[in-house]
């Protein structure tokens, strides 16, 4: 182990090893238990409790908030959390990628920063503002409805459908699939393809065979990210979604804010939120780990 | 004198020390009792005593303006500092998470009250000291969220409607079921509230039950009916459907009369209409919490607000129904007659108030709502 090496190197350092990691790690150590270990905990005694609402006594008594989870329609609720997730990954990926490899191979390599820098700016503005710039874009008599009118082509009604959801989620995440995207193909080796081209493959086949391999840590990360955090978004789906919009997020919320105030449902279904996006993170270390020495 | 930046620091210093002494509060909210520990537990024992010309103020964004808080220390000499909410539910998650201690005012919902009285969070009026209590219309004295104004005052009233488009619509709607006869031609022109009691309710009415039915098969039969609409549905929003309706992608949309009074001003072609099966009633109420800093204060706002000239002047300025008869008598004509804001008799009667229900039968609606956003 690589944690013996600095006591053995200096071994008249006074303070013992124990108290040194101690001391490199408290501060973070605390802020985390009191931050994350014990409201996690919190809400995991919340979750054991029926029907708790604020102002009630907090008596852990079963599993039932968890059995509600597995009626049909929450389980529909959580389906549509996940679709709306994983679509945008897609979408990410389609899109990032492309971008990405262009900035981190083709671009000039003065300009790189700049168009970096250009692709994070709108996370500068608030969220909930770049919801609302969508609606008024979308709307049945917005920007791009006016566009196509002018132009002769026929109108589309995408405000208070999924396809909105998808538009405004995609672009809320974007920049994050391609910063990651970015760090990954900038590390690429270029040898490598120069040796696949002597070799004789094509472009596409040295593309298939050298370019996505090698960065794939990088998008199975970007992926990972923007999965995560998609699966929490409620702004967009509650903003653009219309009717049958309701994600596990805001179902969360309903439970907390809304007309029942059912914390310990609410609650449960948070851990399992939690327990899930934990999962992935873990299968991601554990497997993606292997790939990823470079990263 | 002092300058800027002194000022500056002597209002950050005063903020972290109440933030301190909220946090202690809010740390020993969590110790733990002999079976259990209370959720979101507010410490109602220990009061604060606050400046004595000062009175913090938690309320809706139409309700307080400048000119008020001027009137109100040229009476008293008391300084008002309103801070707003946009939702009850944000208004009590505040109220919980330490702010208890900040204001002496607030301005919640008649449902809320009835909550928070539950929750012992708000002190008993001592009527002895509110001036023009009698002059609150009967209906809202007797309030199923706080009979005989035990712990609240009510400031404000309102409906539950349709608000439509004239031009949009060649034959007025009347009630709830023209959205189920029209619906083929409403097809996404139509907005209902992101409220399950209020959709729910209003569904409910038009089958002729009652807005806080506790039947589940009649719940039942509202969901299924309620879904035959859903075609005709964009979304569900309370309040975003204004800027949509103005804009002409809405031909109807389901909302609160203030609402309403507020698009209308805008645009007169809109028209606001009170179903005739019936629908709900409404209103917003001042009330003390028993954390107040400054309970004396408070009662200067409530006998304040309870003078008719005051409530006629703000109900002029700010376009809200008010339920204080003598102020409606000082209104003018034209806002007496204004039947978005003073509906006619014969509807008001057949208005219900969302009423609180057992957590059982809420948990039936809630059911309905997930199932119905969700499929």
């Amino acid at each position: 182990m690589s944690t013996k090496a600095p006591s053995e190197s200096r071994p008249i350092a006074p303070t013992p090893q124990w108290l040194q990691a101690l001391l490199l790690l408290a501060p973070a150590g605390v802020w985390l238990a009191l931050l994350l270990v014990i409201p996690t905990l919190l809400i995991f005694e919340l979750s054991l409790v029926p029907n708790i609402k604020p102002g009630d006594l907090v008596n852990p008594s079963g599993l039932g908030n968890y059995w509600r989870i597995f009626q049909s329609d929450v389980l529909n609720v959580i389906g549509r959390s996940l679709l709306f997730a994983t679509g945008t990954t897609l979408l990410c990926l389609l899109m990032g990628f492309p971008v990405a490899y262009w900035i981190a191979l083709l671009s000039p390599k003065r300009w790189r920063n700049l168009l970096l820098l250009a692709f994070v700016l709108p996370l500068w503005t608030s969220s909930l503002l770049r919801s609302y710039a969508w609606i008024s874009i979308l709307r049945p008599t917005g920007v791009l409805n006016t566009l196509l009118t002018s132009l002769g082509l026929p109108t589309l009604d995408l405000l208070n459908r999924s396809p909105a959801v998808f538009i405004g989620m995609t672009y809320s995440l974007l920049p994050y699939m391609v910063l990651i995207l970015y760090a990954s193909l900038e590390k690429l080796d270029r040898r490598f393809l120069e040796a696949a081209a002597d070799l004789g493959a094509t472009p596409p086949q040295a593309f298939w065979k050298v370019t996505v391999p090698q960065t794939l840590p990088g998008i199975a990360a970007g992926s990972l990210l923007v999965f995560i955090t998609g699966l929490g978004d409620f702004i967009n789906p509650e903003l653009l979604g219309g009717t049958s919009s309701m994600t596990a997020a805001r179902l969360i919320y309903n439970q907390f804010l809304g007309a029942t105030q059912n914390w310990g449902f609410g609650s449960a279904l948070s851990m399992v939120l939690i327990l899930a996006v934990s999962l992935a993170i873990a299968l991601l270390i554990k497997y993606g780990d292997k790939n990823a020495s470079s990263l | 004198m002092t300058s800027m930046a002194d000022l500056t620091r002597l209002h950050l210093s005063r903020s972290r020390r109440r933030f301190l002494q909220t946090s202690i509060a809010g740390l020993s909210g969590i110790a733990l009792s002999s079976c259990g520990w209370t959720l979101a537990k507010v410490q109602t024992d220990q009061v604060r005593q606050g400046a004595s010309d000062e009175l913090h103020v938690y309320t809706w964004s139409n309700y307080v303006d400048q000119e008020l808080i001027d009137a109100f220390r040229s009476q008293t000499g008391i300084k008002v500092i309103s801070d707003v909410f946009d939702s009850n539910e944000t208004m009590l998650a505040t109220f919980q998470a330490g702010k208890a201690r900040t204001y002496s005012i607030i301005y919640p919902s008649d449902y809320k009250v009835s909550q928070m009285v539950k929750l012992g969070y708000l002190s008993e009026l001592d009527h002895s000291r509110l001036d023009g209590l009698q002059n609150i219309l009967p209906r809202f004295q007797k309030s199923v969220h706080d009979s005989g104004n035990r712990f609240s005052v009510p400031v404000s009233w309102g409906t539950t409607g349709l608000i439509y488009n004239s031009e949009k619509l060649t034959e007025p709607p009347t009630d709830w079921n023209y959205l189920w006869t029209h619906k083929d031609k409403l097809t996404r022109r139509l907005t209902l509230m992101d409220d399950v009691r209020e959709v729910i309710g209003a569904v409910l009415r038009s089958l002729g039950y009652s807005y806080n039915s506790t039947d589940p098969q009649q719940i039942k039969q509202a969901y299924e009916k309620l879904q035959e609409l859903k075609p005709a549905i964009t979304t569900f929003t309370t309040d975003a459907w204004r800027d949509q309706l103005l804009a002409g992608d809405l031909s109807i949309a389901m909302g609160y009369s203030a609402d309403a009074v507020n698009v209308i001003n805008q645009n007169p072609k809109l028209k606001y209409v009170i179903p005739t099966s019936g629908t709900s009633l409404w209103s917003d109420t001042m009330v003390i919490p028993k954390t107040a800093p400054n309970p004396d204060a408070a009662y200067a706002w409530l006998s304040f607000m309870l003078q008719p000239e005051v409530a006629a002047r703000v109900t002029e300025r700010l376009f809200f129904a008010t339920p204080n008869e003598a102020a409606f008598n000082q209104l003018p004509d034209t806002l007496k007659n204004n039947v978005t804001l003073f509906p006619p008799q014969n509807l008001l009667d057949k208005a219900e108030t969302v009423a609180p229900l057992d957590k059982s039968i809420l948990e039936l609606y809630e059911k309905y709502w997930t199932k119905l956003t969700s499929s």
